[in-house]
């Protein structure tokens, strides 16, 4: 149904970019459209690929991982099909190939790197069987939509099953994750931070899976680098962190982050911890795939996604950083981000629950917004659709914040009356309309300050 | 005066910001004067009921209220003591649950505590929403979000309150929850107490009550709160 295919590519070209002309993103109704106009055109196109097709999942990291891995890719010349913008549930994956596509209908493609939502990889995985897995983390995110975190467990099990040849590059140091990749019975290939790292602090953070899903004993940790990640054993079962094939050691987080692997240097201009993970969890995808260390390195040092994770915008002399902040894991490692910077700053926290949100957030609570109580911290600014809740959260914390909801109004607010280096933390949706303001205010300031990285 | 504030296996029962409750109670008792103290029991612990003036029972996944079920039959009555002896209790969703005589699963029966007259039966789909219910005793609407599996019958015991929003104890009677003695069971999480700071007071007078014999609670500036509640309740219950 050649017809079909080449109706498809175009329909979904049109809608991307009839949507961008109106401003919007338009990825996921380009790609419902394509699906609905020709159903096998995600199997068509990605059985194009020459090469491998790698898919990324796991709570936090995806959009990062993916891109670093994509970015490390095309720096040894490959050609790869993306879905950049973190679109992850079907349609943004049959859309991320069809916008890809010639309009001849044919995928020229070395590569396919795919970040997918966890409850949409049984649905992806009937059209394409990857050839290999990232699985970066697992925590407690958007219960309303996917109930419990073991529900999301549940349906990775099946996916892994639907793909049994399909290598599994696990981040060794999350039980969770560990879990499930080893008893999976697909192969596995490992990442993980050997050694404790100083003072990461310990926090009072909710951690998920303290019991061992192998026997239900308590784990034992011997130190955790955050939530629940770190060195764990199950003192009844045996169940434990297994030696790790690619292990970040030596890491610096002075200024960026850098660390060592293989007897690699390797050096990023991105603040927290949690980088470290998904830098080395790309380092070892894109190792399996023939990348150089050098090649790699290299990469990093160019890297700049523009999507709203740590990236910089230089507004009217204020240095402002934008990053995602979607769930409590995520939020304790970006509230450690902006605490690394020692500087004095102003925050800006946008809440948000629309459907893509989650509906329920409740999440807040779990978040230690006490450690804003800092003298570093000169102002708290709530902004967005549930900003009554982010100030109520801040309130019983005996932290004051002040309450904008209009995001616009907030970032002026603390543009005029600022210290000059302001976070904006965002959660999902807020990201795009946060991100679209921010862009705008810094192209209208003209004087545009080349962005330092 | 001081209350102790009692936290059920905070480890497995934690799930949906339950630890915004415990902060709310502890943070509405210190802006007085009062003492609060918050005790985290472990599922190895023994649990002193006899000290406490109010206990936490959160929810958590199916798998580990499983867990915590096992445990929970040494407890029952030193438990069932407590809610006689008019302890308060605040227990959501997976423990407003375990209150009950049973929960019966898809893969059993899940035996509960049998301190309030009410079982529970699981359904599908999940019941997922924004809530806002009306109880007279309450001055004002009590709002949160809901996510549960299980469909709870209550009898005739008092419901916690009538649903304006939302779906409640079962989606079919228009009941939320239960109140019983001095015990709120709710699947309302959000979490519960801090946007409705007239749960929270309640919770505090009945405890205050029982050990000193006052209801007497000096009043706080609750007006972000209660822009915070009214922000949902008119927002999901035009």
């Amino acid at each position: 149904m050649r017809v079909r295919r080449l109706l498809s590519v175009w329909t979904a070209k049109l809608i991307s970019t009839a949507c961008r002309m109106a401003g919007k993103q338009g990825v996921t109704l380009a790609g419902k459209v394509a699906l609905r106009i020709d159903p096998a055109i995600l199997r068509d196109l990605s059985a194009q690929v020459r090469k491998e097709i790698f898919v990324v999942c796991g709570t936090n990291g995806k959009t990062t991982t993916n891109n670093l891995l994509c970015a490390a890719l095309e720096a040894e010349g490959g050609k790869v099909v993306c879905n950049h913008t973190g679109s992850n549930m079907l349609p943004g994956v049959a859309a991320a190939f069809a916008l890809a596509a010639r309009l001849n209908g044919r995928i020229d493609a070395d590569y396919a790197c795919i970040e997918i939502d966890e409850a949409s990889t049984v649905r992806v995985f009937p059209h394409f069987k990857p050839d290999y897995m990232v699985l970066t983390n697992l925590f407690r995110d958007q219960l309303d939509r996917y109930g419990e975190i073991d529900i999301t467990m549940e349906l990775l099990d099946r996916a892994m099953k639907m793909a049994p040849e399909m290598k599994v590059i696990v981040n060794a140091d999350d039980a969770l994750s560990w879990y499930l990749a080893s008893e999976s019975g697909n192969p596995c290939v490992t990442y993980g931070v050997p050694e404790k790292t100083a003072d990461t602090p310990s926090l009072n953070e909710i951690r998920e899976g303290r019991f061992c899903k192998r026997c239900g004993e308590r784990l034992d940790y011997e130190f955790y680098h955050y939530s629940q990640i770190g060195k764990y054993r199950c003192p009844n079962c045996g169940f434990s962190r297994p030696e790790a094939d690619f292990k970040a050691s030596g890491i610096d987080m002075g200024n960026g982050i850098s660390f060592t692997v293989e007897g690699h240097r390797l050096r990023v201009g991105y603040r927290g911890f949690y980088n470290v993970y998904n830098v080395l969890a790309a380092y070892s995808a894109a190792r399996l795939a023939g990348v150089r260390p050098r090649s790699f390195d290299r990469m990093l040092a160019d890297f700049n996604p523009q999507n709203g994770r740590m990236e910089k915008f230089v507004i009217e002399g204020t240095e402002i950083v934008l990053n995602l902040a979607k769930n409590p894991a995520g939020f304790n490692q970006n509230i450690s981000a902006v605490l690394e910077d020692g500087r004095e700053k102003d925050i800006i926290i946008v809440i948000n629950d629309n459907a893509q949100d989650g509906l329920d957030i409740s999440w807040l609570w779990d978040v230690d917004f006490d450690r804003l109580r800092e003298e570093s911290v000169r102002s708290i600014t709530v902004s967005g659709i549930r900003c009554q809740d982010m100030r109520l959260r801040m309130k019983y914390v005996d932290i004051p914040s002040e309450l904008i909801q209009d995001v616009e109004t907030a970032i002026k607010a603390r543009l005029k009356d600022g210290c000059g280096n302001l976070y904006v933390l965002v959660n999902y949706t807020a990201l795009y309309s946060t991100r679209g303001i921010l862009a705008r205010l810094e192209k209208a300031d003209g004087k545009g300050l080349k962005k330092s990285r | 005066m001081k209350l102790i504030i009692g936290h059920l296996y905070p480890d497995l029962l934690n799930l949906y910001g339950d630890r915004g409750n415990i902060q709310c109670m502890k943070k509405r008792c210190e802006w007085r004067g009062i003492e609060a103290e918050v005790r985290e029991f472990q599922l190895t612990d023994q649990v002193s009921f006899s000290d406490l003036d109010i206990v936490l029972l959160g929810g958590g996944s199916d798998r580990e209220q499983m867990i915590v079920c096992q445990k929970l039959k040494e407890i029952q009555k030193d438990f069932r003591d407590y809610v006689e002896d008019y302890g308060s209790v605040l227990a959501v969703c997976g423990g407003y649950q375990l209150l009950g005589h049973y929960y019966d699963t898809d893969d059993g029966r899940m035996e509960g505590l049998s301190l309030v007259d009410l079982y529970t039966q699981q359904g599908s789909p999940r019941l997922i929403s924004n809530v806002v219910i009306e109880n007279e005793s309450f001055d004002g609407p009590i709002v949160g979000f809901e996510n549960h599996g299980g469909r709870t019958y209550i009898g005739e015991n008092r419901p916690f309150g009538r649903v304006i929003c939302g779906y409640g104890n079962n989606g079919e009677d228009g009941n939320e929850g239960v109140l019983y003695r001095n015990v709120v069971g709710t699947y309302l999480h959000g979490p519960l107490l801090p946007k409705n700071p007239h749960v929270c007071d309640y919770l505090l007078a009945n405890a205050l009550d029982r050990k000193y014999g006052t209801r007497k609670l000096e009043p706080l500036d609750d007006r972000q709160e209660w822009e915070a509640n009214r922000y949902v309740a008119e927002r999901f219950a035009r």
